[in-house]
């Protein structure tokens, strides 16, 4: 019992991260998969790694400037997502709308509708930004376990 | 053979990964990221404001003068800002370290301020821009551009006017 709650605090806590496109031009995915797929950036480092699921994730990468078409099915899925989760907007897409501000077939920010921790300005960010990025969500997800 | 010179490169050389975070990131000269603004060189064209795709530059009255702002989270760095703007007043610098929480989600904002003045010719309350210096023949001298500043457009257009006619 005393060697399952030590080791509950002295494992280093892994976080999954999942990614949603909430109908982004790709430019953002385009570098979300060059920091996870690239040796030379590498997000793994840091202890994290891509899931397919969002039921296993932790920290929650969103991009794109959330489209009506699409927007009941990120919130469908972003729901799916176990507490505690993170969110990350990626892009100035999601956090303002950015170049697609103000039209009528977007519905960003996206924190109108769900609440986003961390922010990731840049059209795309480049991936040292969204190491950056992850790097502050892992450690707000880490105070909220 | 290949494969035993990649190795070899591999021992000699070290890993590719770049070490951020946990290491300085290499940034190119010409990376185009967060957007300062100098509010003595600005002429207050407000073209940047124009060309600006992402309404991310307002430009707005305040009491004591022109405010201008520029919000990097509607920002998409396109560098037309600075491509258009006259007299360099606003510049992207490679500063990309813009990554934040939401509680600051609306200070990602430079602010800048024209300030008015009190023409040094008339009296009336202007705006303190920069004068264009372009295509004045022959160019002004120091002393002779800070005289320009120190006036209001009418007392400039005058000021110009009187030197055109000098001979
Ligand atoms: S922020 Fe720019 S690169 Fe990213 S999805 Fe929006 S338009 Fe595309
Ligand atoms: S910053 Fe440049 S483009 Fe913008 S108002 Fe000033 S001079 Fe004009
Ligand atoms: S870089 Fe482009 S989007 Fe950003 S302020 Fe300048 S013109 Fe606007």
């Amino acid at each position: 019992m005393l060697l399952a709650r030590n080791l509950k605090r002295i494992a280093a806590r892994s976080p999954w991260l999942y990614r949603i496109n909430s109908g982004s031009c790709n430019g953002c995915d385009v570098e979300l998969a060059t920091t996870a797929c690239i040796p030379r950036y590498d997000v793994e480092r840091l202890g994290c790694q891509y899931c397919g699921s969002p039921r296993h994730a932790d920290i929650v990468l969103i991009t794109g400037p959330l489209n009506r078409h699409v927007k009941d099915a990120v919130l469908r899925l972003w729901e799916e997502i176990p507490e505690p989760k993170v969110t990350v907007a990626v892009g100035v897409c999601p956090i303002s709308g950015g170049i697609f501000r103000e039209s009528y077939a977007v519905c960003a920010p996206v924190d109108q509708y769900l609440p986003v921790d961390v922010n990731v300005p840049g059209c795309p960010p480049r991936p040292q930004a969204i190491i950056e990025g992850v790097a502050k969500a892992i450690e707000i997800w880490r105070a909220r376990l | 053979m290949n494969v035993l010179s990649l190795l070899g490169r591999n021992l000699t050389q070290g890993p590719y990964t770049e070490p951020f975070p946990f290491g300085p990131a290499p940034t190119a000269k010409r990376f185009r990221g967060r957007v300062t603004f100098d509010a003595a060189t600005c002429e207050g064209c407000k073209i940047c404001e124009r060309v600006c795709p992402a309404g991310a530059i307002r430009f707005s009255k305040a009491k004591d003068g022109l405010a201008f702002a520029v919000w990097h989270n509607s920002c998409v760095f396109c560098g037309n800002c600075e491509f258009h703007c006259p007299t360099g007043s606003v510049h992207q610098t490679t500063d990309w370290h813009l990554a934040h929480e939401q509680a600051r989600k609306y200070a990602m904002v430079e602010f800048g301020l024209i300030p008015n003045q009190t023409c040094s010719e008339c009296g009336a309350t202007a705006l303190a821009t920069a004068p264009s210096l372009r295509g004045i023949a022959p160019p002004l001298s120091a002393e002779e551009a800070v005289t320009l500043k120190s006036l209001c457009p009418k007392c400039r257009a005058r000021f110009l006017k009187a030197r055109r006619a000098k001979p």
